[in-house]
Formats: C-alpha cells, structure tokens, sequence
C-alpha cells in the first residue's frame, strides 16, 4: 500500500434506497431500467469473457450508479443485497444478454479483505475495487497444483520488511487486464501442505512480474500465465495470518458456491439446441424429441434444487458440502446438451464462426465453452472425492 | 415458519406407528405372496389416523391439508416399504369426496380406485355405461385383491362398486415385490355415477403421491447400500473407500435430492393452484425423475451389495423389488416424458 486514507470515501452507494425492503418484482422492475438506462453501446450476449477495454464502460457504469459490488455492505459502498435480491439482479442481467465484468475484486477479494483484512487494507483496496482503479486477478492455480490446489509450489520468503516471491501461477482469468493479484504462496515447506499457505496482494506491475496469455481453441485468450522472478512486496501485502492462506481461499461466501450452479447456462444452451433443431426442421423427429424432453427435465429438475438453495439461503441456513451437487449437475449437464447440438449440427460443427452468423446455431462454440465448466472453480472428480468424504460419510480412500 | 412444515412434522412422525423406527420391515416380509398381499388391520389403522382423508377439505369431512404434508407422509411410508395401497386408496378418497359409508371413509372398509384403462397410459374416460351399467376393464388395481370396494373412474365420474357386485369380475396377479394388482372386468354392472369435481387434478395428485413413495423407497435403498459400502471389506479395506464406487454413490445422491426437490416443489406447485398445464408439467417431470431413481437405485444397490441384491433374505432384495413393482405405476418415465413435453408447450403457448 503506497497510501493510507485520510478521510472517508464518500459513495455513491449512500443515496440508494433500502433494495431489500422492495418487493422482488419491483426491484426487477428496477434492474431492467437501470439496465435500459445505462447499458453501454458494447456486445450482448456474447458467450466469451470481453477484455477490459469492451467491458470497461459497463464495469463504470455500474461503479457510477453504486451498483458494482451487489452483496458489500452499505458502509464499504456496497447494494447491500441480499442472496434473494442478488439473483433476481444476476437473472435480468443475463436475460438482457449484460456482458460480465472483471468481477474477482467485487465478487472474491471485496468480501474476503472485509473478513480477513487488516483496518487498513480495507480502506486501502476496497474504495479502489469500487472505482474500478483495481482490476484483480485470482493467482491460485499452478502447473502443478491444479485440483490438487494445496499443492502450490509458488514461494514467498520474508526478508526483512519485505516478502519475496518466485514462482508460477497459471489458468489467470483475464490476468492480462488486471493491475493487481491476490495468490496463495508456500510459506513453510516443513509442515502439512494446506499449513503452509499464506495470502499475499501483488501488483502486477512489480518488478519481476511477467505475464503471457495463453490462447484457447477459439482464439481468444481468457486466462494467461504469471510468472514470479523474485517479485518483492512489502509485508503488509499479507492478508490475515501467515499460513493461513488456505483457510482464507477455501472460505468463499456460501451464496457464491449456491450460484455457481444455477441452470441458467444449461437453461441458455437448450434453448439454443432447440433453436437448432428447428432451424434442420428435425424437432419434430420423435427420437430428437425424447432426447431433448430428457435434457429439458433435467434443467427444470436441476432449477427445482437449486430454488430449494436460494430458500435456504433466502432463510439464513447455512450451506454444507453437499452444495456441490448443483455444480456437479449442472456443468455435466450443460456438456450433455452441447453434444447433442454437435450432433445435430452435421458437417456445420466445424465451422469456427457461427453459422450464417447466428450465434445460437454455434454448436462448437457452446461445446467449447462448456468444457471448462467441469474443471475450473473445483474439479467434478475432486467434488465427487469431497462429497463422498464430506456429504456421504464414506471411508477415505 | 410455514405451517404446512409443522403440519407435515406431526404427520411424518405419526407414521412411526405403522413403519417402525428401527426401519425393520419384517413385517413387510411376512406378508409377501400372502393374499391379500398387505394387512387389513394395518389399513384400517391408518385410516383411524385420519391419513386417508388428509388432503380432503374440511367441508368433505377431511383434514385439509395440502400435497406438501400428503408427499411427506407417502414418502416416509415408502421409506417403510409398505405394502398397503395407500396411494390408490388416497386416489379412491379423493375421487370419493366423503360421500361414502363411514366405514369406507374410515379405512375399516378398504376402497381402492380402479382408473386405469389401458397399460401404460393416464386414460381413464373408457368405461361404457349405456342405462346406468358399466361395461369395460380397469387395470393395475393396487390391493384389488383385498378390497372391499372399488372406487371406479369414468368420463362420467366416480362409481362406488362392490367387490361383489354382480357382473364384476377380479383377477389378481403377484407382483414383484409380494403385493397384488387386480384387473377389474365389469359386464353389465349396476352403478350409479357421482359427479368428480376436477379429475384430472385428482389424478395428478394420485401420480406425485407415487413419485414421493418411490422418493422413500429409493432414498431407503440408497441409505442401506451407503452403509454397505461402509463396512462391507473387500482386498483390506472398506469398498466405500474405493473412488469408482465413491464416484457413483454421489450419483445416486444427485438424482437422489434432484428427485426430492421435485417433489416437494410440485407439491408447492398444486398447493399453490398452478393452472392445469403447468401442472401436469411438472407431475410428469417428477414421476419421470422419480421412476428412473427407484430403477437407478435398484441397479446400484445390486451391483455394490453384490449377488445378496437380489436375494429374499436380505433387507435390500426386498427394496429393489419394491423398486421393480411401484416404478412404473402411474406411468412409466417414457409416457410422463412424452405427457411433459405436450403439456410445457401448451404452457409456454
């Protein structure tokens, strides 16, 4: 931190109405407009993640109107949403096709400082997530630490009122366009792996910091490499205990791992499937048909569940282990569908860009985009490994 | 909290009378292949506590309750493996509206209702009724071979026939899991026909009672081959430690609570009057999830149990049984998909 606060940021925030006493249809009533209102003159519905200079006016536009961090508290600049609010917010966003912004500061980091933080690294990072003057980026994998996470090899050493840290992160969403990261560093290599953790604030522009985005197989290049050559941070980039860092990246907000497996993206891929399947004039082969009733029903099944979720968060219950289902569901759901579209799709599955530039006759593009919705954000296999531990009591393997 | 929770609480444990805590369905075993197929005592005790009449209104002389509190009571019924037709008797009830004999409203009598007219298929409107007699088939009537009246279903309503009314004629077949269905062949039988307000509803109603049963029958199973895994040894170690069979155990929670969360939201669903097409929607969405888990839960309990699965002796032979003889009742998943399919289009139009 290059500066302490000196006084108290003055939020937008401040002048918002009481959101959570709305009915949940005013409210929606009121995301539509705000939406119609501001929405900038950049893409909807585009299935993947704009770089920071196309989504930037949205990221400001929702920082101008108080609305960037939905879940914060009304004392840190935040809508103060509840889970219920929160998701009708998520849900007219999607319909209306709102491209997603650079969202680690606001979704991840925002409420983990607010827990973990000291006084001043709040006042310090929040206010700039808000203003949208720190774009962060998540360091926690590693080419050798991906489902297995604890595993990180990358180091950080103190050394006298510094740390100093080399090492290699990997799969960096949208690293390329952040100004900060937060990572999980080895600490101490001489107890457990998960006791050896710490979590440490870098900005990317530190001296040693090297970055290369690595390409997927459309193009387009989300996620990039951080290379760490004795990258050196002073000490209070430190965020809770030394060694703590693995308790720290493992508490994300129970709502978060709630959402993570909503049935919109199954939801949005059937319906290009059927738009599909009606654009070949074969919805009405009966074969076709049972397989898609088959596939709708799981989506409808899967929103009963996860309805059954938002209640208890809704209610204030805790969320346990066994919320991983959603996820599970959901993304191996969404693989289901999107090879169904690439069987119906023919010859016209290998086209690289849309089919007469209709994005919902894109099969490669949904197959694609759901591929890595199995892997990132925990591993089907590592889930299923937690639940049958965690949900199922059954004896460690 | 709602009240339906408490409501629903009460019911759920006023079912430890007929299905032991301890889970223990010696009972159920020594009634298998026994005619009638399920105990009449047990029936009529159920009816004192007023389970039968549970989800008519007061006005019919019921306890008017709603199809959450109904789902949680057949659900833990099925856990218990019951054998007594609690979901065709609800269906005779319901039909009936308390316009029958009190020994009938009080399960002393056990009335059932014949509906069905073809295998496979929700059609009940076949019965011909030229001058006030019936003449026609009613199918795959739970507890046929027990009652003492049949509560049977036409385009015209509901008709109260005897079991030995003359012209009536029952068979009975064994199914599966020890219990008999009957098939019901009416000649020329005298009958008089009493108006059902909205039986299409009814059988919905009927149809979700069964997916709930077969929620307890599979998440029981489930229970039973989660604890197998658990202390059953194979090469030094307990098989549940095995990540293969780790895997699939999580699969069968997933379809598990998938099932369960249909459930009780299309209960939610028909308590809240949803018009008739979102209705039938998500009934048939539910029975569908529900007949695939009994027959999902019924493969795997085989597989991890071993060749014990399918044995008499074991507890778990008796489930997957149970599983075999109630999935398909009401409809298989395939006619409920293709009934999903017709009624989301009318819905979405």
């Amino acid at each position: 931190m290059s500066a302490s606060p000196s006084q108290t940021p003055v939020y937008p925030a401040a002048d918002l109405p009481d959101f959570e006493a709305m009915s949940d249809d005013d409210f929606r009533g009121r995301v539509r407009r705000f939406v119609a209102d501001a929405y900038p003159d950049i893409p909807r519905f585009v299935q993947r993640r704009l770089h920071w200079d196309e989504v930037k006016p949205w990221y400001m536009a929702l920082s101008r109107a108080g609305w960037i961090c939905p879940t914060w508290p009304r004392e840190w600049g935040g809508m103060a949403l509840g889970p219920g609010k929160h998701l009708v917010l998520i849900e007219e966003f999607e319909r209306h096709g709102c491209a997603r912004v650079h969202d680690i500061g606001p979704v991840m980091l925002g409420p983990l400082l607010m827990k973990y933080g000291t006084e001043a690294q709040k006042a310090f990072y929040l206010p700039r997530i808000l203003s949208g003057e720190d774009i962060w980026a998540q360091g926690y994998s590693e080419p050798d630490a991906g489902s297995d996470l604890a595993d990180v090899r990358t180091e950080a050493v103190r050394d006298g009122e510094e740390w100093v840290i080399d090492g290699q992160k990997t799969w960096t969403t949208l690293g390329m366009d952040a100004n900060r990261i937060f990572i999980l560093a080895r600490t101490d290599k001489t107890v457990k792996k998960q006791a050896g953790i710490s979590f440490l604030l870098v900005p990317m522009d530190a001296a040693g910091i090297t970055v290369r985005p690595i390409r997927n197989l459309e193009g387009h290049a989300e996620f990039c490499e951080v290379f760490f050559d004795a990258v050196r941070v002073p000490a209070d980039s430190l965020v809770g205990e030394e060694n703590q860092g693995w308790a720290i990246a493992k508490a994300l907000l129970g709502h978060e791992r709630v959402f993570i497996g909503a049935p919109r993206l199954s939801g949005n891929a059937l319906a290009r499937l059927r738009h599909l399947a009606e654009a070949r004039g074969v919805f009405g082969d009966p074969a076709l048909r049972d397989r898609y009733t088959r596939l709708k029903m799981d989506v409808d099944d899967l929103a009963d569940l996860f309805e059954t979720y938002v209640d208890k968060l809704r209610g204030g219950e805790a969320i346990g282990p066994d919320v991983a289902m959603l996820k599970i569901f959901q993304s191996e759901l969404y693989q289901r569908i999107s090879e169904e579209m690439m069987e119906l799709a023919g010859e016209s599955a290998a086209l690289r860009e849309p089919e007469g530039g209709d994005p919902k006759l894109h099969a490669a593009g949904t197959w694609l985009a759901a591929r890595p919705t199995t892997i990132f954000g925990g591993s089907t296999e590592v889930m299923r490994n937690m639940m049958a531990r965690y949900v199922l009591d059954l004896p460690p393997g | 909290m709602e009240s339906w929770v408490e409501n629903a609480r009460m019911i759920v444990d006023s079912a430890a009378a007929i299905v032991p805590a301890d889970g223990a369905i010696a009972r159920v075993r020594a009634q298998r292949f026994q005619l009638p197929g399920f105990s009449r005592a047990v029936f009529a005790e159920m009816g004192a506590m007023g389970w039968l009449q549970l989800v008519l209104p007061e006005d019919q002389g019921g306890a008017g309750l709603g199809m959450r509190e109904c789902t949680a009571l057949v659900s833990a019924l099925g856990r218990g493996l019951i054998p007594e037709p609690i979901i065709d008797a609800l269906f005779a009830q319901r039909l009936l509206a308390g316009r029958a004999a009190p020994e009938i409203m009080d399960g002393r009598h056990v009335a059932v209702a014949g509906w069905q007219d073809r295998t496979d298929s929700l059609d009940f409107a076949g019965l011909s009724s030229a001058s006030g007699r019936l003449s026609g088939v009613k199918r795959h009537v739970a507890g046929g071979a027990g009652a003492d009246v049949f509560a049977v279903l036409g385009a015209e309503g509901v008709a109260i026939v005897p079991a030995d009314a003359d012209g009536l004629q029952i068979e009975t077949a064994a199914l599966q899991d020890g219990t008999f269905e009957a098939t019901l062949t009416f000649r020329d039988v005298a009958a008089e026909w009493l108006p059902v307000d909205d039986a299409d509803k009814a059988l919905d109603e009927a149809v979700l009672s069964q997916s709930a049963y077969l929620l307890g029958l599979a998440e029981r199973g489930i229970d039973m081959t989660l604890d197998y895994l658990r202390i059953r040894r194979q090469f030094g170690r307990p098989i549940g430690s095995f990540q293969a069979l780790q895997h699939r155990a999580t699969a069968l929670k997933i379809e598990l609570e998938l099932c369960r969360a249909t459930v009780q939201r299309t209960a939610a669903r028909i308590d809240a009057g949803a018009p008739p097409s979102v209705r039938a929607a998500a009934v048939s969405r539910t029975k569908a999830r529900a007949a695939s888990l009994a027959f999902l839960m019924a493969r795997e309990a085989v597989q991890m149990h071993g060749a014990i699965g399918i044995t008499e002796e074991a507890d778990i032979g008796l489930i997957v049984s149970g599983a075999i003889a109630a999935a398909n009742r009401f409809g298989s998943a395939r006619l409920h998909r293709g009934r999903h399919f017709s009624a989301s289009e009318r819905s979405a139009a």
